[in-house]
């Protein structure tokens, strides 16, 4: 309920540490950032919470508008919590719990929601086709293997994404781990469900995933995406599925640690790793990804300015990444990520998220920067 | 403006395009509450556009389309709204410049920099760095604008070596829509070339936009001044148990001319800075820390070579020590934000309002020789109305803060009264009471004066110089487009 963060609303200062970084003084607001106005930023949306708390307005599909552009990538979090102890996220998702509850979501959340409801993935595609890829890249069905390669649903069905995920099991299985996937019996983690608001079918998709998991013996789990691994970690338990949870990043720099991990070599090249929110500011992994990285021969590390816990979101989180509330245009954070990407003389920009790697993927093209900048995954480059 | 509201619309967004434009109610409820609001009861309407232009061209377009439908404008710079000063208090349009964000010089020769509404102190401070210079900022937190700073009371640590103002010369929309410069900038043949000097061709017109709040005009670019970095730059603390010697020792150590920056406090602040937003919660330790801070403090910044810094913490020692002043250590986390709120701009000084950001600010500036007692007065307000702190529940011990302005001829005094906004209406009722007895009591006595003008405060004043004040308005506001309503205007 929207009244049980009365006291996080009247908190807010309006002071605006939501808007820019601290010590990097730039914008963090990937919303915010694009439209400007302050409806789109923690700041605002607080304000706008607060009038439907106090009945001034009502929950609409124009007021939600507002908030869904938020990309739930928690960057005013990081600010406000330290300056004056306010976690606006909290309050902005509550909102869109309360606009699903009402029915007053964007139709582009309610065809969202209706392609998981009615398919189990947003691509509408058969969920036999989920384990194609698997199969293809000759990555073994799960069956009482020590770990449980989770995938999701941008890595079963997203061409990128099911490179990705080759890439990545070709890596971990190179590392001698012994894995299996779920292929065709994998359902969404719902991680992006939750985050938009429908939390009836978040609880739906997580009892099932974890009698699913209990039944086949699960205890570890590597997921190719932050997002799952977010949901892994920190939700789930709330149902008793508890696992011992890692990114597949934190497996790969725990293999290089054991000296299982071989990195590859790179040529000279200068590469920027891009923070995933729900990898770094979620859950505070922020060297595993770069200690992967550095162990690659002739691979120069740069740090674009907003980094770690102040790296700007690619605009994909929140479900934007599935609904696009966020748009396109020069001003859309996947397009400023990649200026940023090679303003700090970057030639690849390095990602450990599906989702990211579409979105920058798509940016680069939008840019123009096809000759200068590149993404790859993690795994693409170890 | 209801009648031609289309019209205006399709003119507004043909100055600034659609996407910058909004009259959509979601859009303009974050412009219209902000803590002051919540605190006075005060319903703010609805504007009717919230418009984001990106240049002085197209402000002048917009003042222009203003003077001749006759509605409001109510500019905001960053955009860090908490004193109720940029709220639409009669509709029409806020002007929201945050796009207008660009550091348009360094200039290392003059130690300037020319910036628009948009730029924060943080992202300038970090500019400035990248060629050895730094602002001399506001005490407050860095997300706000030193154009919108220049607006209001622009208070700074540096105020005992640079006075309160750093603004040298200024680029204004006036209210009718022509550009003013100011200083030498106002020169048409060699103004562009030297926007430098400010004390140029008669009166101070910089100096009538600093606390004009909007009132005279849109500043759209301002010469701020910036300081030389020294070598070795370093803050020291010195603790006392009583508010008298603090300050005289505070007067005494400011005559020897050799601080970067100054400023007294009492320990309700600097155990809110330290311990807040999270830690403050737990009145252990609270008191644990309380126990171990000296009642009142002062922290001196010095400057200079390894030698002279040295020098000058030796020379403080001694004069600090003649008025029973000793210097203090916390841990080194503590010192930490200590140090991050000395050199002002900071995230820390937020600290001193969570974690429930409700302040209401007792602010005069007048001799040092009444601080020590409108400190008591306020304290004896503040028991009158009962007033708690909001988190423990136990009598509330305001905070003070002192700040000299040229080596303390006179001071800045603040005092915090923190309250809880999220209490209803009826609970908030003796805070606002218990600021006007303070402001009464302080002003009247002690003629104790604001930074900037407010309708209340100006009942106190003489009327002539209400009626230059307002005078100056109507001439160049005629139609009374700039900032009407609201406790701020000036009309």
């Amino acid at each position: 309920m929207l009244a049980d963060y009365r006291d996080t609303i009247y908190h807010c200062l309006k002071c605006g540490a939501c808007r820019h970084a601290y010590e990097v003084y730039e914008p963090i607001c990937p919303s915010g950032m694009k439209y400007g106005f302050d409806s789109h930023y923690a700041i605002g949306r607080i304000s706008l919470a607060r009038a439907v708390l106090n009945q001034e307005v009502p929950i609409d599909a124009e007021l939600m508008r507002r908030i869904y552009t938020c990309t739930s990538c928690g960057a005013c979090d990081e600010q406000c919590h330290e300056a004056v102890g306010v976690d606006p996220l909290q309050v902005i998702e509550e909102l869109k719990w309360e606009a699903v509850e009402s029915g007053m979501i964007p139709p582009e959340v309610r065809d969202y929601l209706k392609h998981m409801n009615v398919h189990g993935n947003p691509y509408l595609l058969p969920q036999e086709e989920r384990g194609a890829w698997a199969s293809v890249a000759g990555v073994p069905q799960f069956d009482g293997q020590e770990y449980l390669f989770y995938v999701g649903d941008v890595g079963s069905y997203d061409e990128r994404g099911q490179k990705i995920a080759a890439a990545v099991a070709a890596k971990l299985m190179g590392c001698g781990l012994e894995l299996g996937v779920l292929g065709a019996r994998e359902m969404s983690d719902g991680n992006e469900v939750n985050r938009v608001g429908e939390r009836g079918l978040f609880e739906y998709l997580a009892k099932a995933n974890i009698e699913q998991f209990d039944e086949l013996g699960v205890t570890k789990i590597i997921t190719l995406s932050p997002h799952a691994y977010h949901a892994f970690r920190n939700d789930y338990p709330q149902w008793g599925g508890r696992y011992e949870v890692m990114h597949y990043t934190q497996a790969l720099a725990q293999a290089l640690e054991q000296g299982k991990l071989t990195a590859g070599e790179a040529r000279d090249q200068r590469v920027a790793f891009h923070d995933p929110c729900f990898l770094g500011r979620h859950n505070a992994e922020y060297d595993a990804p770069r200690l992967v990285l550095e162990a690659v021969e002739g691979l120069e590390l740069v740090e674009m300015e907003r980094n770690r816990n102040n790296a700007l979101c690619c605009g994909g989180g929140g479900g934007n990444f599935f609904t696009d509330l966020l748009g396109a245009g020069p001003l859309s954070p996947s397009r400023v990520r990649v200026r940023e990407a090679v303003e700090a003389g970057a030639q690849v920009i390095a990602t450990a998220c599906p989702k990211c790697f579409n979105m920058l993927d798509e940016a680069i093209k939008a840019e123009n920067l096809e000759d200068s900048l590149t993404v790859r995954d993690i795994a693409q480059i170890a | 403006m209801a009648a031609n509201l289309e019209e205006i619309r399709g003119a507004l967004e043909a100055i600034v395009g659609r996407a910058n434009l909004s009259g959509d109610a979601p859009d303009m409820i974050p412009y219209i509450k902000d803590s002051y609001s919540t605190m006075m009861g005060r319903e703010v309407p609805l504007p009717d556009f919230v418009v984001m232009p990106k240049t002085a061209e197209e402000v002048q377009e917009i003042v222009k389309l203003a003077n001749q439908h006759l509605f409001p404008i109510y500019p905001r710079s960053f955009g860090v709204n908490i004193a109720g000063s940029a709220l639409p208090y009669a509709g029409g349009v806020v002007l929201d410049l945050k796009r207008m964000d660009r550091i348009i010089e360094i200039n290392e020769d003059t130690m300037t920099a020319t910036i628009e509404p948009g730029v924060t102190w943080g992202r300038l401070r970090k500019e400035a760095n990248k060629k050895g210079l730094d602002v001399i900022p506001i005490g407050g937190p860095y997300q706000t604008s030193p154009v919108g700073n220049h607006l209001l009371t622009n208070i700074t640590l540096y105020s005992s070596k640079y006075h309160c103002d750093r603004a040298v010369t200024l680029k204004a929309v006036l209210p009718n829509g022509e550009i003013l410069r100011t200083g030498s900038w106002a020169s048409a043949v060699g103004g562009e070339v030297n926007p430098y000097f400010r004390y140029a061709y008669g009166p101070d017109m910089t100096g009538m936009f600093r606390g004009s709040l909007g009132n005279y005009g849109i500043i759209v670019e301002m010469v701020e001044r910036l300081r030389p970095v020294a070598p070795v730059e370093k803050n020291v603390f010195f603790g006392f148990e009583e508010l008298a010697p603090c300050l005289k020792a505070m007067q005494a150590v400011e005559r020897l001319e050799f601080s970067r920056t100054c400023q007294a406090s009492n320990s309700s602040m600097t155990a809110h800075l330290i311990l807040s937003p999270h830690r403050i919660k737990d009145p252990e330790q609270r008191q644990k820390l309380l126990a171990r801070l000296p009642n009142y403090q002062i922290t001196l910044g010095l400057g200079g070579t390894e030698e002279m810094v040295a020098l000058f913490e030796r020379v403080a020692n001694e004069k600090i020590a003649e008025y029973g002043g000793k210097p203090f250590c916390l841990e080194p986390e503590e010192m930490a934000i200590l140090n991050q709120v000395a050199e002002g701009a900071s995230r820390g000084i937020m600290h001193m309002y969570a974690p429930c950001s409700g302040f209401a600010a007792v602010i005069g500036c007048l001799p040092i020789t009444h601080v020590a007692e409108i400190n008591g007065i306020v304290k004896q307000i503040v028991g009158k109305y009962d007033l708690r702190d909001p988190l423990s529940g136990e009598p509330l011990d305001h905070q003070l803060i002192v700040l000299p302005y040229d080596r303390c001829s006179t001071v800045y005094v603040e005092q915090e009264i923190l309250y809880d906004p999220a209490l209803d209406q009826a609970q908030l009722l003796p805070v606002m009471q218990c600021l006007r007895d303070c402001y009464a009591q302080i002003v009247g006595k002690y003629g104790a004066s604001h930074t900037i003008p407010n309708k209340t405060l100006m009942k106190n004043m003489l009327p002539s110089y209400v009626e230059l004040l307002t005078g100056f308005k109507k001439m160049v506001d005629p139609n009374n487009i700039m900032m009407p309503g609201g406790p701020y205007s000036l009309d």
